[in-house]
């Protein structure tokens, strides 16, 4: 081909070319042809992101709007564990068995109290103990997890289940599929919701800022009864965290949450993990109103037996 | 006690600020036509000019930056007023100004204890029961008037039929439902022994019924109100739409981008909602329901709720559903319910993680068991 000579098949491209300028302008850029030329794509590397600012909402704040779900194994252990044999593996064989996994906690270890480190290895051993009670000793033993009670916080955010962030300016709505928990964050600029929490509850009472791309949410106000983990770690009610919400990419929002309980740790100690964003096409929330799934397990002490 | 005794005094000041705005109020929604001209004369005849008269006069609707209405906020559906139409008031669809102030009255009576509220069908047709009063409600912040409760003109909720009352069974669901009515009612498990007394039937935590057990408490569709507690929070962005309800802290989450329904296999508590706008009001359809879980013991297949949101005050959002279920109902029929302005925040409502009542109700159950097993029965009158 020589250069003053236009072939066919160029004309044919550059055709393509302008249609699919002309297409992305139309949609707005967002079909497939916004990918960067192939000499610019590289690899990812794990726990690097690129710099990168998040879109933001009408009133000028980062949009976190979405349905997020962690992919770690922290809900089995916050902590380094093997994979291992479920309950009843005669029974529910590969189906209950859980998986290893790297831990969440910044520098490996909980920092934990001796006495409080006693009481985590207790919260293990009897994780499966359920006996409901019409009183507080109803919590005394066994997973709330287990029993479908509130997941409380942090544990909610990496439940293996997706959670939908509702993003408005006065309140921030984190809705979970597990349990149907339900946050609301209340921003600054809502003046009319008390500061310091009314009372105690599984969720927390959450306070949010932004500072730049990142989502501040300070909870405290919360029951003793929550635990982090299969593992048994847990806090009492002087629970304080304080999570960080950062973009990362349109496909994952970094979070990071400091924990911070004087009766447990010795002092406060951090956890991290991506979400990520599902994608499938009319991705929403359904039930797992498991309670339903944990009547038999709650009051089977309390029914009457049933010859079969 | 003394700054309750003064919020009620007030309360009742501004139901009577109201309760004299009654008959133009009356007059205007009886005939839609002449509403902007009735409101005007009612205004120079009247010459009442509140606080809230005023501010009502200058309202205009609150909205997002999209420029869709802001229904943002908490809001309360307690209603003194029955669901369907009391027999006494025939065709007539509005109260009579005196009828409604005693009806307001009457309510805010039996807000002191809350069993008695708002259920002129429960107590024979009185909407306060004197002799079942068991403690103050106002104590705990429960009752209406604490909840910004507001005097209804309508003489039932339901407005469609004509006539107030839910339309006849169809022949299948009058079938369907002669089998048995399945648990789901709020006490399914006390049973009338009929000496007088009361049986309790409890043999496992299913049959206290979806209430007691925790299953589901509140949420709708449709957002009936219970006796209390029946406070919502809505969060609005241009996506979504998050309605919480009080009671066992429920939500339902309503997508506004025109998807289409999930599949006919997938059953959800709250059922399967999708928005949309028409003009100003929001239109919230719902499909998908549980067949233990739909409204009046529906057909789950055929149920359609469709909701409708409007802001017709400062402090009011007119709810409207209507129930479309052919195979339940010879028509279809709708009611409306006024929801007024409320102040935050909701408290988190932990029901299984406190479920004190199970508990009790099943040993209770098995105790009597056993004391009748020893031949020594227990009267449980």
């Amino acid at each position: 081909m020589t250069p003053d000579t236009v072939h066919p098949r160029g004309l044919m491209i550059g055709f393509v070319i302008v249609a699919g300028a002309v297409f992305m302008l139309m949609t707005g850029g967002r079909s497939t042809g916004q990918a960067p030329a192939p000499s610019a794509v590289k690899v990812p590397t794990p726990g690097q992101f690129p710099p990168y600012r998040a879109p933001r909402t009408a009133d000028g704040t980062p949009d976190l709007n979405g349905i997020w779900q962690a992919f770690v194994t922290a809900d089995i252990d916050v902590q380094d564990h093997d994979a291992q044999a479920g309950p009843r593996p005669d029974m529910m064989g590969v189906y209950g068995a859980w998986p290893g996994g790297q831990g969440v906690v910044e520098g490996g270890e909980i920092p934990y109290k001796p006495e409080a480190l006693a009481k985590k290895k207790e919260n293990t051993e009897k994780r499966m103990v359920v006996n409901i009670t019409s009183d507080p000793h109803r919590h005394d033993t066994g997973d709330p997890e287990l029993k479908c009670y509130m997941p409380g916080v942090p544990r909610a955010n990496y439940m293996p289940f997706p959670f939908q962030i509702i993003q408005t300016p006065h309140v921030i709505m984190m809705a979970y599929e597990y349990a149907r928990a339900l946050r609301t964050i209340y921003m600054e600029n809502d003046k009319t919701i008390p500061q310091e929490p009314p009372a105690d509850s599984w969720m927390g009472w959450s306070r949010g800022h932004f500072e730049g791309d990142t989502l501040v949410v300070d909870s405290k106000g919360f029951v003793p009864y929550s635990w982090f983990d299969r593992a048994g770690d847990y806090h009492s009610d002087a629970l304080h965290v304080v999570e960080r919400y950062t973009h990362a990419s349109p496909y994952h929002i970094m979070y990071e949450a400091t924990i911070e309980d004087p009766n447990v740790f010795t002092r406060p100690w951090k956890m991290s993990f991506p979400l990520y964003r599902r994608m499938e096409k009319n991705i929403q929330l359904v039930d797992f109103n498991c309670t339903e799934f944990v009547l038999d397990l709650l009051y089977g002490q309390y029914s009457k037996k049933v010859d079969k | 006690m003394g700054k309750y005794v003064g919020i009620f005094w007030s309360a009742l000041a501004v139901g009577a600020a109201v309760v004299a705005f009654a008959p133009i109020f009356v007059a205007a929604q009886s005939a839609p036509g002449a509403k902007a001209a009735a409101r005007t004369t009612a205004k120079a005849e009247t010459n009442i000019d509140t606080t809230r008269e005023a501010n009502s006069q200058n309202w205009v609707v609150p909205r997002m930056a999209d420029g869709h209405p802001d229904f943002s906020g908490y809001w309360n559906s307690l209603t003194f007023t029955p669901l369907e139409r009391p027999a006494k008031f025939g065709n007539r669809e509005f109260l009579t100004a005196e009828e409604m102030k005693e009806r307001f009255r009457s309510g805010l009576r039996g807000s002191y204890e809350p069993g008695a509220q708002g259920s002129e069908d429960r107590y024979g047709g009185e909407l306060f029961n004197p002799d079942s009063v068991d403690y103050d409600a106002t104590t705990y912040g429960l009752s209406p008037w604490q909840n910004g409760i507001k005097p209804n003109p309508r003489t039932s909720l339901v407005v469609d039929p004509p006539d107030g009352r839910i339309p006849p069974l169809t022949a299948e669901a009058k079938a369907r439902l002669d089998v048995g009515v399945r648990p789901g009612g709020t006490f399914p498990y006390v049973v009338d022994d009929h000496h007088g007394g009361a049986v309790v039937h409890a043999d496992n935590a299913r049959d206290l019924g979806l209430n007691t057990s925790c299953l589901t408490q509140s949420g709708g569709p449709p957002l009936i109100p219970a006796e209390y507690n029946s406070g919502l929070f809505i969060a609005q962005n241009p996506a979504y739409v998050l309605i919480e309800t009080e009671t066992g802290s429920e939500f339902r989450i309503i997508p506004l981008d025109g998807r289409p329904h999930v599949s006919s296999d997938i059953h959800q508590w709250h059922g399967d909602s999708r928005g949309h706008w028409e003009g100003d009001t929001l239109v919230v359809e719902t499909t998908n329901l549980r067949p233990d879980h739909t409204y009046r013991n529906g057909d789950p297949r055929t149920q359609k709720i469709t909701e409708y949101f409007k802001r017709v005050s400062v402090d009011t959002i007119e709810y409207k559903f209507m129930v479309d279920d052919p195979s339940t109902w010879t028509k279809p029929w709708s009611a409306i319910i006024p929801m007024s302005a409320s102040t935050g925040p909701l408290f988190e409502y932990d029901c299984s993680e406190n479920n004190n009542d199970a508990v009790n109700i099943l040993a209770g159950a098995r105790a009597f068991e056993k004391k009748a097993a020893e031949g020594k029965p227990i009267s449980q009158k």
